[in-house]
C-alpha cells in the first residue's frame, strides 16, 4: 500500500518520519516514485520562492521601539503620538485626519530619562492663525513641521512614520494601546464600517547647532544674535503617538467621516527651559513664519498645543466636546467641518464633509 | 532596558527578542515582502508576546505562527499592495532598507508570490510560510490544529498550489 502523498512530502524533508516497509515500497514502487519526484519539484519551487536575502538587522533600534511602544501601552508611564505619513497619498478627509496628527507633533517632544526636563505636555489645544497659502490638504500638514528647524541643528526622526491599515477596532486597539471607541450614533449618510489605520508612536530628537544655525543666518544675509550658551547642543525630544485613524467612506471610495485619536504629545529637552528655547528659536531670523507662529503662541506652562490654522482656507472657533474646550475648524468653501480636542491623555479629531452639529455630536460620544 | 513602567512584562522578553528577532523578521518578509514592513509585523508580534505566558521552549513557533498570521493579515488587508508591487522599483520603495536584490523582476515575483499566498487557503499559507521558516512538522503541529501528519498532507497541497499560481501567473 502506498504512503499517502503527505507522508512522502514529510519523508523529503524527515526522512526517519517513514517506517521502514514504507521506506522499502517506495524504493521500489514507480508510482511512489513519481509522486516523490513531483513532490521535490513543487517543494524546490517554494524554497527558491520563498528564500529571503540575508540582510543584517540591527538588534538595539528594533528593541528600543519595542520598548517605547510597550511604555506607551495604557497603565505606563510615557504618552505618545503620532507624525505626517510623509509620501502617501490619501482621501482628502484621511489627509486632514493625519494632518491633525502632524499639527500634534509639531509641538511635542519627549523623553524618559530621568535628566530630562519635562517642557511640554498637551492638555488642551490652542488654534494660531497663520497666513500661509496651501493649494491641498498636504500642504497643511508641511507647516506644521518641525523638521523646518533642519537648518538650525540636526533634527533625526529615530523611527519612520508610516500609516498602516490594520483589519478591525481590536487590531488597532491591540497595536496602539489606544482605545477604540465604537460609534454608535453615525451622521446620516454615514454607514457601513470603517476601515482603520494606526501610526505607531514617534519620536525625533533636535540637537541645537550654534554653528549651523549661524551659517544659516548668515546665507540669509543675517547675524545670528547672542544665544544663551547653554542653548548649544541643547536637545530637544519629541514624542508622538500611537494613532488610530478610522474613515467611513463610500461605495465610491469618497469619506465621509474621519476620526483620529493621537497619544497627546509631551516633550522634554536636555536641561533648557522652554521659554529659553522658545525665545532663542524666535529671535532667529529666517525662522519659518508658521513655525515662529506656533512658537509664540507656546506658553510658558507649556500645556497648550499651538494648531496652526491657515487664515486663507480655514475659520477656526471655540466649541467644547464633553465638557472639555475644544477648537472647530470649518473650510471657507463650506465643505468640511472638523473639530480637535484632548481628553484623557488623547488628542481626538473627527472630521468630514459634515455640519458642526454632526461633527460635535460624534465628537461627543468619543468622549 | 527593562519592561515599561507599570506594565506587567515576562521577564525573560528581551533575550527571547534578541534571539528570534530576525527569524520573526525573516518570517514576515516571505509574505510581506520588504524588511521595513516585516519589522513592523515582528513589532506587533513581540507587543502581543510580551503579555503571555508562552513557555520559553514554546516561544519561536508561538511567536513565528503569530508572525504569519499577522502578516497574512495584513497581506489580505489591503488590496491595493499587489498594484502597488507590481508598479515598485527600489526606488519608489521610501520605506524599504535598501536591497540590491529587489531588482524589478524581483519585485514583480514578489507581488505575484504574495498574490498567490493570499489565493491559498489560510491553513496552507500558514504551514508553507512556516515549513520554510524553518520549523519541523512536529513544531507546526504543535502550534496549529493539525497532526504531524497533516502537516506533510497541508503542506503537500500548498506546495503544488502554489507552483501551480506561479505557472499561471503572467510574466
Amino acid at each position: 500500500m502506498h504512503p499517502t502523498d503527505g507522508a512522502l512530502r514529510r519523508a523529503l524533508d524527515e526522512p526517519a518520519s517513514l517506517p521502514d516497509t514504507d521506506r522499502d515500497h517506495v524504493a521500489t514502487c514507480a508510482h511512489c516514485q513519481h509522486v516523490l519526484s513531483e513532490a521535490t519539484a513543487d517543494r524546490d519551487c517554494a524554497q527558491s520562492l520563498l528564500t529571503v536575502d540575508d540582510v543584517h538587522l540591527s538588534l538595539d533600534a528594533p528593541w528600543q521601539r519595542l520598548s517605547d511602544s510597550i511604555a506607551a501601552q495604557p497603565g505606563a508611564a510615557a504618552p505618545a503620538a503620532a507624525h505626517r505619513p510623509r509620501h502617501r497619498k490619501f482621501h482628502r478627509a484621511t489627509v486632514l485626519t493625519a494632518a491633525g496628527a502632524v499639527l500634534v507633533i509639531g509641538g511635542a517632544t519627549a523623553a524618559a530619562a530621568n535628566d530630562w526636563l519635562p517642557v511640554f505636555h498637551t492638555e488642551s489645544v490652542a488654534p494660531v492663525t497663520v497666513s500661509a497659502s496651501m493649494s491641498n490638504f498636504t500642504d497643511l500638514a508641511s507647516i506644521a513641521d518641525l523638521s523646518d528647524l533642519s537648518a538650525y541643528g540636526h533634527w533625526q526622526e529615530l523611527s519612520q512614520p508610516q500609516l498602516r491599515s490594520v483589519p478591525s477596532a481590536d487590531a488597532a486597539q491591540r497595536r496602539t494601546g489606544l482605545t477604540v471607541t465604537p460609534l454608535t450614533d453615525l451622521p446620516t449618510g454615514v454607514t457601513g464600517e470603517p476601515t482603520y489605520h494606526v501610526v505607531d508612536q514617534q519620536t525625533a530628537v533636535f540637537e541645537f547647532s550654534a554653528a549651523k544655525a549661524r551659517k544659516a543666518v548668515a546665507s540669509a544675509g543675517g547675524t545670528l544674535p547672542a544665544l544663551p550658551p547653554a542653548l548649544d547642543g541643547a536637545v530637544l525630544r519629541l514624542q508622538a503617538g500611537p494613532a488610530v485613524v478610522r474613515v467611513w467612506q463610500q461605495s465610491s471610495g469618497v469619506p465621509t467621516l474621519v476620526t483620529a485619536e493621537i497619544g497627546a504629545p509631551v516633550a522634554q529637552s536636555s536641561g533648557v527651559s522652554l521659554d529659553v528655547l522658545r525665545d532663542a528659536l524666535l529671535s532667529l531670523p529666517g525662522l519659518p513664519p508658521a513655525l515662529a507662529a506656533q512658537l509664540r503662541a507656546v506658553t510658558s506652562d507649556g500645556t497648550a498645543l499651538p494648531i496652526p490654522i491657515p487664515a486663507d482656507q480655514f475659520t477656526s472657533s471655540a466649541t467644547t466636546v464633553g465638557g472639555a474646550s475644544a477648537t472647530l475648524i470649518e473650510s471657507k468653501d463650506g465643505t468640511l467641518t472638523g473639530v480637535i480636542w484632548v481628553s484623557d491623555g488623547v488628542v481626538r479629531i473627527v472630521g468630514g464633509p459634515l455640519s458642526e452639529a454632526e461633527v460635535v455630536s460624534v465628537a461627543n460620544e468619543l468622549g | 532596558m527593562s519592561s515599561g513602567p507599570g506594565s506587567v512584562l515576562r521577564p525573560d522578553l528581551e533575550p527571547v527578542f534578541r534571539a528570534e528577532y530576525r527569524r520573526v523578521v525573516a518570517a514576515a518578509r516571505r509574505v510581506v515582502g520588504s524588511t521595513a514592513e516585516a519589522e513592523d509585523v515582528a513589532q506587533e508580534v513581540f507587543l502581543s508576546f510580551a503579555h503571555t505566558d508562552v513557555l520559553a521552549d514554546q516561544a519561536r513557533g508561538w511567536l513565528l505562527v503569530a508572525a504569519v498570521h499577522t502578516a497574512l493579515n495584513q497581506l489580505r488587508g489591503d488590496r491595493r499592495r499587489d498594484a502597488r508591487e507590481l508598479r515598485a522599483s527600489p526606488a519608489h520603495d521610501e520605506t524599504a532598507v535598501p536591497d540590491v536584490a529587489e531588482t524589478a523582476g524581483r519585485a514583480l515575483e514578489h507581488a505575484q508570490l504574495r498574490a498567490a499566498l493570499g489565493r491559498l487557503p489560510r491553513q496552507q499559507a500558514t504551514v508553507l510560510v512556516l515549513r520554510h521558516s524553518g520549523l519541523s512538522y512536529a513544531e507546526i503541529a504543535a502550534h496549529t490544529d493539525l497532526s504531524p501528519g497533516s502537516v506533510g498532507t497541508t503542506l503537500r497541497r500548498a506546495e503544488a498550489a502554489l507552483r501551480q499560481e506561479m505557472s499561471d501567473a503572467p510574466h
